[in-house]
């Protein structure tokens, strides 16, 4: 294994629809991760939330790849349990990355109490294991498009994500680029040219903390 | 706008009470009580299978949040006295005692009516309240005389924080119209003029500290250690009416999960 900025560091990534299909997050930040040296198992699931982490929840579609094989999933996708994943690959770090779901774009309200209580049922979880995690917000998208992503709301998201994931550490990926920056298919998911750059920004933002170069072998 | 049309799952006093009875007997959150938190998860379900109809180029629709906030409901014991919890239409008792004064906050469906009683030996307080949308609510039974009444406060965060402590007074001491806590050893004040069946919440860090009821200008009562307080967590002193006078206890903000 190459001795890279993420050597030795067994991670296991969680994500929405971000980290559900090829062309998105999925492949250029498994390809990035693991050329830094770390081993990966990455899962995404479409739709899901936080809370959806904590039990089986089926999804409309997802993707699983680990050890260099990648399931794409369509509806049989489900998420598994947090607890479950941890006991499983004994990561020793969780990469949370998860936001746009969980933003309520349409709605004029953002749904606070329901948002705190999914993102602390999940930081617990983890937190119970022992096992250190970080969790990576929101992107800019474009305004509009089919999910009524827009600014405000995402910064807003950004804001309640970074006070309330603790003891996670927080990523905040509006720090990556501008608003409108990387184009978008559909207002929230990106072209290609943009999920290579928010992968090669969570890379180099992980390497850089604490709880991870504590981590390196 | 693009909206999936969710089902709320029906979530009744008398389920909750089932659950919270299996839950103080085994003191463990048991399938039950992940099957009552789980109704958020329903309502994402919902959407999803909404979105399958609405089919992308891409990736399915999904809805990107709730179509209503979560709402909770808890139950306080404000008497001197060990009393039961009873969910209307079922044998499901709870006991809350002094040890054990308060449930955990319950997810209940928003605006849907909430049935119960309050009973103390031959006494007791019907309650019927509902939820608002985003709003956790505790209905605190008290003690009237020798009969039983209850009060149900109201309140929507907005101040959620992992590295904060969040801490709320309750004042529903009936004999104390101003309710204050002052930091022992400290010329600091946490509370100041709290009316009476009101709250107020703010952050604190996570210290060790006492606190020391006033109504009015009057002190009342000891210090009360407030404990380890947890980064994260939310807490309640209420202020309850007690033998003519008012005395104070903290409780855990718990969610039920």
């Amino acid at each position: 294994m190459a001795a890279g900025t993420l050597a030795g560091i067994a991670m296991l990534v969680l994500g929405e629809s971000h980290l559900s299909l090829p062309g998105y997050l999925m492949n250029p930040l498994y390809e990035e991760l693991t050329t830094q040296g770390a081993s990966v198992h990455a899962i995404g699931a479409c739709g899901a939330t936080a809370g959806d982490w904590l039990k089986k929840v089926e999804v409309p579609c997802g993707a699983d790849r680990f050890k260099g094989d990648t399931v794409f999933k369509g509806r049989a996708a489900t998420t598994s349990p947090i607890k479950e994943l941890i006991a499983q690959d004994k990561p020793n770090l969780v990469v949370i990355i998860l936001g746009d779901t969980m933003a309520s774009y349409d709605n004029e309200t953002f749904p606070r109490a329901w948002a705190w209580q999914g993102i602390t049922g999940l930081t617990k979880e983890i937190a119970a294991t022992q096992t250190p995690c970080v969790w990576v917000g929101p992107a800019w998208g474009t305004p509009g498009g089919k999910y009524f992503k827009n600014d405000k709301r995402v910064e807003f998201m950004a804001g309640f994500l970074e006070k309330n994931v603790a003891p996670c550490v927080f990523i905040d990926s509006l720090k990556f680029s501008k608003p409108g920056q990387w184009a978008t298919v559909d207002g929230q998911h990106f072209n290609l040219a943009g999920y290579q750059a928010w992968s090669a920004n969570i890379t180099k933002a992980l390497a850089a903390l604490p709880v991870v170069q504590g981590l390196k072998k | 706008m693009i909206r999936a049309d969710l089902t709320f799952r029906d979530v009744t006093l008398r389920k909750i009470l089932s659950i919270a009875e299996a839950y103080a007997r085994e003191m463990t959150c048991s399938a039950s009580l992940t099957r009552l938190t789980a109704y958020c998860a329903g309502l994402m379900l919902s959407g999803l299978m909404f979105s399958a109809s609405s089919h992308a180029a891409d990736i399915p629709l999904y809805p990107t949040g709730p179509s209503a906030d979560s709402s909770f409901v808890r139950f306080i014991n404000g008497t001197d006295a060990a009393l039961e919890l009873t969910a209307a239409g079922s044998k499901a008792k709870v006991q809350l005692d002094l040890k054990t004064p308060s449930t955990v906050f319950y997810p209940v469906r928003a605006k849907s009516e909430i049935k119960g009683q309050f009973s103390l030996a031959q006494s007791k307080s019907d309650i019927s309240t509902s939820v608002k949308a985003g709003e956790f609510v505790s209905v605190i039974a008290l003690a009237d005389g020798s009969k039983l009444k209850h009060v149900a406060i109201g309140e929507e965060p907005d101040d959620f924080n992992a590295l904060k402590v969040s801490l709320a007074l309750y004042n529903v001491g009936t004999t104390c119209a101003s309710a204050s806590l002052q930091v022992v050893g400290r010329d600091v004040m946490l509370f100041e003029k709290v009316a009476t069946n009101t709250l107020t919440r703010r952050m604190i860090n996570p210290v060790k500290i006492s606190v020391q009821l006033l109504c009015g200008d009057q002190v009342i009562g000891g210090p009360l250690e407030l404990g380890e307080l947890i980064a994260g967590e939310r807490y309640s002193v209420f202020a309850v009416p007690a033998a003519g006078t008012t005395r104070v206890f903290i409780v855990s903000d718990a969610v039920a999960r």
